[in-house]
């Protein structure tokens, strides 16, 4: 991800590992170092714990922030994201994870397809002379990108709705596709009847012998070993899985003896337990390829969403939709939900979603004289693009604290004299500590009296940069000021050391990025039952701090 | 009644105006645009939308019967390469639509019959789609190629290149063959869309004349 700068990441400090393994080890000595410790935005774990303040969730419970990694998830519905229909698990686990109903994929260029009719509705002296248009009532797999068409592989229907039913039973070609519950039926009738030939085993085919071939394998082991019915049970059950790992890494229990026959299972040997020999004879590939050049040969990305290797255009399949999920999100710490998306399909709405964006102050960070010109508002999403910083120049920054909570909070914060990496720049905040108003409803703000709270530029900060003045205050927010003074990027200006590094610049090391430490307290409104502590607090307010580090990313440095 | 303003800025009428021939059956709005010196000829049947560009500052362009040309299309735009372009202008076959912010370069491009360009594509100079060369000549014999390219939105054919008949261009330069035969249908549907737009659009031809 490339960042744009200006940014603010915050730390989850659920990857903070390191620091408590430390304390718990010499926590005497150490404890202060551990609180002290600045936290590097450059070291190589931080990559997994800095998040955009819109990826992070709060968890009320345990009063913390929680990123992506530290919740865990659970599905609450499957879907299919091309009907929007939703599938019960149940489906799920006999169908497998695909649509089964007519969404369909095009197997060229992945956009959907649409299935229509093949015969032209207008005028019948335009029918086709090729004699398509005489079957009324066939339908086919369009796609509205690339122009593919299910007829090119020889596939059409005769309805244009159930097209998965349909397509399990007809092959590219147009040819019927044998099933497993055919061949049999065929061998009751007939059980002289030999074999299909290895051409005709398809892959579905071959997957199907092969499960009820093991399937009747590993019931007649587990009979012989144990006594016991596994037909009832399948593979899927804990303990008959733990039996066929037994099975294959050596003899399960060493202590106790076995009895029966032994445990080694057989292969397939012949076709009808799914045995199917490989084709060595690739002439006929050859001789097509030859024929039809390289644009016909199917691509490697082309073959990943098929369930078939198949080397050229013609042998691909639509592809069924993949089905989607909704997923809800505990925290893993105390297992309370902190996003639940509502259970139908077609809502986008929650019933439960706790960001942190309503429970941690919204940093930005802008340069106090921008030199780059502003963006119109037609290209609005683009960013302006500030030039470089010129080293040893100091440079200053409004950092702006807007509230999203309904009490006013106290914010302290703190950043290194010197960013950590090899290149450190000084970095002041010239108003460390400050009160930030609550964030009131808008219109109550608007009808009590205007005068107020507009910004109080003049009454604070009479407009120039003084240390402990905030800069500006508006109703829920106050912009203090950051001075920087980037370092230079030269290698040789580094203070000689033992252990320094030479190496050239490393990717992105020029950009300056400041790590600040953010403690917010306030008082709010006691949640935990207010009759428990009566003692504690008359009026059920209490105390609550929440401190957490976050990272500034303001620009590059120029290169000199 | 008051007319609405557009937000786009006024056409630039500045610059040569071009001989122009035009077919009794045309249909082309006033906002269109015709900059250039070469000739430009369109022919029977051919809608030209609002704000259409055509500029014959390096050759002539020609327009195909029953073509129908989208807004803010550009035909004929000078090539971003102009030292390796060869001379010439824009040809258009039969039945051709170029759809809503295409820039087609200068430079004997050719686009061949029932090819359909989608929006916001861009055309190289010198490209042939659908390859069989398009003249005034051949059209006049009636000779019938059957093109039927496809070029799929926000699509960039290089300049020079060939395309053969019937080829689907999408997703960055992917090519295929289309097999469905579908061009009659196509053509049916485009004369439904032009004889709609034909109603829509106040056709002034005099005033390029």
């Amino acid at each position: 991800m490339a960042p744009v700068i200006p940014y603010t990441y915050i730390q989850c400090p659920c990857s903070d590992n390191s620091a408590h393994d430390n304390a718990n080890d010499t926590h005497s000595q150490d404890s202060v170092d551990d609180d002290e410790r600045t936290f590097d935005p450059r070291a190589p774990r931080s990559n997994y714990s800095l998040y955009p303040l819109e990826y992070l969730l709060y968890c009320e419970d345990c009063q913390q922030i929680r990123c992506p990694r530290c919740v865990n998830e659970e599905v609450v519905t499957y879907y299919c994201p091309h009907c929007l229909f939703e599938v019960p698990s149940s489906n799920l686990r006999s169908e497998g994870n695909r649509c089964t109903r007519s969404c369909y994929q095009c197997p060229v260029c992945i956009s959907p397809l649409q299935s229509m009719s093949m015969t032209p509705s207008q005028d019948p002296s335009h029918l086709n002379a090729d004699g398509t248009a005489s079957q009324a009532g066939t339908y086919a797999l369009f796609c509205q990108y690339c122009n593919w068409s299910s007829s090119e592989i020889g596939i059409e229907f005769d309805r244009p709705s159930g097209i998965h039913a349909q397509l399990a039973k007809v092959k590219n070609g147009g040819e019927h596709k044998i099933t497993a519950k055919e061949i049999k039926e065929k061998r009751k009738e007939n059980p002289d009847e030999p074999p299909i030939p290895d051409e005709q085993l398809d892959a579905d085919l071959q997957f199907s012998t092969l499960k009820s071939f093991y399937q009747t394998q590993l019931a007649d082991t587990n009979t012989a070993v144990t006594g016991m019915q596994f037909d009832s049970v399948g593979f899927s059950s804990p303990a008959a899985l733990s039996r066929i790992m037994s099975l294959y890494t050596g003899h399960g229990h060493p202590g106790r003896k076995r009895q029966g026959p032994s445990d080694v299972m057989r292969e397939a040997l012949t076709t009808e337990e799914g045995l199917k020999t490989v084709d060595l004879d690739e002439s006929m590939a050859i001789k097509k390829l030859q024929q039809l050049g390289w644009d016909e040969t199917a691509s490697t990305q082309q073959n990943l969403e098929q369930t078939e290797v198949s080397r050229f255009q013609d042998g691909l399949r639509p592809i069924p939709y993949l089905l989607r999920t909704k997923r809800s999100k505990r925290c893993s710490v105390c297992r309370h939900i902190i996003s639940k998306p509502e259970n139908k399909v077609q809502s986008t709405r929650f019933k439960i979603r706790l960001v942190a964006k309503s429970y941690i102050p919204n940093i930005t960070i802008r340069p106090l004289n921008p030199t780059a010109p502003p963006v119109p508002t037609t290209s609005r999403p683009q960013h302006p693009e500030e030039p470089s910083l010129e080293p040893l120049k100091p440079y200053h920054y409004i950092v702006t604290f807007k509230n999203p909570l309904f009490d006013s909070i106290k914010v302290t914060l703190a950043t290194p004299n010197t960013t950590p990496g090899r290149f450190s720049s000084k970095v002041t905040v010239l108003c460390p500590q400050f009160e930030v108003d609550a964030n009131t409803d808008m219109w109550d703000d608007a009808l009590k009296d205007d005068g107020r709270d507009r910004r109080r530029k003049g009454e604070e900060s009479n407009g120039q940069l003084e240390a402990g003045k905030i800069w500006e205050r508006g109703r829920n927010w106050v912009s203090i000021v950051l001075e920087v003074v980037p370092a230079s990027l030269r290698l040789n200006n580094q203070e000689p050391g033992a252990d320094v590094d030479k190496s050239p610049l490393k990717e992105d090391e020029d950009v300056l990025e400041i790590p600040m430490f953010v403690r917010m307290e306030w008082e709010a409104d006691s949640q935990q039952d207010v009759g428990a502590a009566p003692g504690k607090d008359r009026d059920g307010r209490e105390k609550r701090e929440l401190a957490y580090w976050c990272v500034l990313g303001v620009g590059r440095i120029h290169h000199d | 009644m008051s007319k609405r303003h557009s937000i786009l800025p006024a056409i630039d009428r500045s610059g040569p105006r071009p001989p122009v021939n035009f077919s009794s059956s045309l249909t082309i709005s006033d906002n269109a645009i015709l900059q250039g010196t070469h000739s430009i000829t369109m022919q029977a049947e051919t809608v030209i939308h609002p704000r259409s560009k055509f500029e014959s500052h390096l050759g002539s362009i020609l327009i195909g019967r029953r073509c129908l040309i989208h807004e803010q299309t550009q035909l004929g735009a000078r090539p971003a390469d102009i030292d390796t372009a060869k001379p010439g202008g824009v040809a258009l076959a039969d039945y051709v639509t170029i759809e809503a912010g295409c820039v087609i370069e200068a430079g004997g491009t050719e686009i061949g019959e029932g090819s359909i360009i989608q929006a916001g594509t861009k055309i190289g100079s010198g490209a042939r789609i659908g390859k069989v060369l398009i003249s005034l000549h051949h059209l006049e014999l009636g000779v019938d190629f059957s093109k039927n390219c496809t070029i799929t939105p926000m699509s960039t054919v290089a300049p020079g290149t060939v395309v053969p008949d019937s080829t689907v261009v999408f997703s960055n330069g992917t090519k295929r063959i289309e097999k469905r035969d579908i061009s009659d249908q196509k053509k049916i549907g485009l004369i439904k869309q032009l004889a709609v737009l034909r109603k829509m659009i106040r056709s002034n031809p005099d005033k390029f004349k």
